[in-house]
């Protein structure tokens, strides 16, 4: 590799859709050609302020320009919120592995996903759906708050639902409005006969608390550990397996991962704090 | 490999001195730091018997730099050619951890190869290792045999400088008229020396010699209270990471300036309690014992597997720079001794 890692790409924003009251994805040019693979993650700068790591939410075909979720969660989020078209960012990467979906052909893939976890599996199942014959069903659980805190709330209610080989089931802890659908955390949603564990992977993002009851919901449905993905997002700095910040035990979760079989991390300590 | 002889100190390093930028160690008390160094200057230059206090991480990758400018990149500085003297075999063993880290191929890092490039290595032999120092647990040892490009041992009548590069090698054939002839028993000399200077260390470190290697003591610890016991009186100081020479953590920031936004890049410490929370709040490592775990766990297990060295060089600085008294060779000692102790009970009950 040449030239300098620390060097972001110059890009711009070119849209702002607010997703949710505290969730907007940000549609970003980057200066010169960009490619990522679905799962992997970039280091977005916000010039002067500081940088944070976010995993696309669109679909890696869409090479001119990438859409990227952010929630509001602490200082830099804040200012990201705050930002206008037009604005000047900086991306590096693109980092880590990204989901092997070569190795889901032929197989159920099981996705589980919570709040802004949304972002990396939108990605995932735009993917998945460019060729969705190669995979025997693709069987979504997602869960929000409330009705109103589902992010990409058009797509999700309506066309994607409608998509053949694809089985959607959306819960929200709190249901408001005209909410008919399930009420419980997503776990509520889950069957052992959702899926044939024996020729299916199990793929979950999410806030921590959820990965984690989602994971041993997964296990009590007899998924081997092997077979589910997790997306560990820690505070991946650097990018580039240097910076320490990121570390699940031997693994820097920035070049390693994001994307690990419960396997590779189950027995490092504290992996869900 | 190619040894040489010189009488007097001054001369040979007025010649590096005129090559390139030179720093030298100074006796600031009770330990040395590095300075520039300045011909012109009348105190005679000082043979350090130990390690400075500070870590050599500094002249490769220092404190606080500019990592990127934004949004028109700038051309990076020139590095100039600089040799460091005095460093000793714990130093050598470091830059080999940190050439690991930051030459990797797939993502090297130019701030540091740019340095490391330019870099004229000139160690020497420790002559009176310090009460801290432990590198003989860590297979380490008071001299060096490799890594330097010139390595110099004092002896009775002068200094035996030893050739370990070409660059070396071209120091020495161009300066050929600042060397003499090498009395007889010099080298033997030398080797007892540095045998000495083992046995110093062998003795130093009776109570902290462990059983099996760093690797299987720490490898099974996970649930030892040891980490938590240990550390109860750690004060958060974060000395043992910035003085430690292998330890690379770091963090980027942004920053405005008045025509440009520069990303710096800035020593970090694992042991601080925020390093590795993110914006939602979780952190996997809240608890200090977790912190001080992990840092351990790092160097002596997840390095080795990564890397095949330990990320320790026993050169005991963080013993000497804890403000709360963590001592590293006793977490070592103590998690042996359990280990000791499980293996007893284990082959109790087998009985």
């Amino acid at each position: 590799m040449t030239g300098n890692l620390y060097q972001p790409i110059n890009s711009k924003i070119v849209d702002i859709i607010d997703e949710s009251a505290t969730i907007k994805s940000f549609v970003v040019v980057p200066e010169t050609e960009f490619k990522f693979e679905t799962g992997q993650f970039v280091e977005l700068t916000l010039p002067g302020e500081g940088e944070a790591p976010f995993t696309p939410s669109s679909s890696p075909r869409e090479t001119g320009k990438m859409e990227i979720t952010i929630m509001k969660a602490g200082r830099l989020t804040r200012l990201l919120h705050e930002c206008k078209k037009g604005q000047l960012v900086g991306i590096r990467g693109p980092y880590g592995n990204g989901y092997p979906i070569d190795d889901f052909v032929g197989k159920e893939v099981y996705i589980v996903g919570g709040g802004v976890g949304l972002a990396p599996i939108r990605s995932l199942f735009l993917t998945l759906v460019d060729r969705i014959k190669d995979f025997k069903s693709v069987v979504c659980r997602f869960g929000a708050r409330t009705p109103e805190d589902f992010i990409y709330k058009k797509t999700l209610f309506g066309p994607w639902q409608q998509i053949q080989g694809v089985d959607i089931k959306l819960t929200v802890d709190e249901a408001t409005g005209q909410w008919k659908d399930n009420v419980g955390v997503v776990t509520t949603i889950l069957k052992s006969d959702d899926v044939n564990v024996k020729n299916a992977v199990a793929i979950v993002c999410g806030p921590p608390i959820m990965m984690k009851f989602t994971t041993l919901k997964l296990l009590e449905f007899g998924f081997p550990a092997k077979d589910i993905y997790l997306s560990m997002e820690k505070n991946m700095s650097c990018g580039v397996g240097k910076c320490g910040h990121c570390m699940i035990g031997k693994y820097y979760v920035c070049k390693d991962g994001p994307v690990f079989t419960y396997e590779q991390i189950k027995d490092y300590p504290n992996i869900w704090d | 490999m190619e040894t040489v002889f010189v009488s007097e100190l001054k001369p040979f390093l007025d010649a590096v001195a005129g090559q390139m930028d030179l720093y030298v160690p100074k006796n600031a008390g009770s330990h040395y730091v590095y300075i520039r160094y300045d011909p012109s200057a009348e105190a005679p230059v000082e043979f350090n018997n130990i390690r400075a206090c500070t870590p050599v991480k500094e002249f490769l990758f220092p404190l606080r730099e500019l990592a990127a400018v934004f949004p028109e990149p700038l051309e990076p500085e020139e590095v100039k050619p600089f040799a460091v003297f005095g460093l000793k075999d714990c130093d050598l063993r470091s830059i080999e951890i940190l050439d690991k880290v930051f030459t990797e191929e797939e993502f090297e890092d130019p701030l540091y190869t740019a340095r490391r490039e330019k870099m004229f290595i000139i160690s020497s032999d420790c002559f009176e290792p310090g009460e801290s120092c432990f590198c003989n647990i860590l297979d380490g040892q008071p001299f060096a045999e490799g890594g330097f490009d010139l390595n110099v041992s004092q002896v009775k009548d002068g200094f035996i400088i030893q050739v370990g590069t070409q660059k070396g090698k071209d120091f020495v054939e161009k300066h050929a008229e600042l060397f003499t002839t090498m009395p007889d028993a010099a080298l033997v000399e030398r080797d007892e020396n540095r045998a000495e200077a083992q046995k110093q260390l062998e003795r130093n470190n009776v109570q902290f010699a462990l059983d099996v290697p760093a690797k299987d003591v720490v490898r099974t610890s996970y649930d030892s209270d040891v980490y938590d016991e240990e550390a109860k009186t750690c004060v958060e100081c974060q000395a043992c990471t910035r003085v430690c020479p292998t330890c690379h953590c770091f963090y980027l920031y942004d920053t405005k300036q008045k025509d440009y936004f520069g990303k710096m890049k800035m020593w970090d410490s694992c042991m601080r309690r925020a390093y590795a929370q993110v914006a939602g709040g979780a952190n996997p490592r809240k608890a200090l014992g977790d912190r001080l775990r992990h840092r351990l766990m790092h160097k002596f297990s997840y390095f080795l597997d990564r890397y095949g060295i330990d990320m320790c060089v026993g050169c005991g600085r963080c013993v000497d720079a804890e403000a709360g008294g963590v001592d590293i060779r006793v977490v070592l000692k103590k998690l042996n001794e359990e280990l000791k102790d499980k293996g007893k009970k284990k082959a109790e009950a087998t009985k």
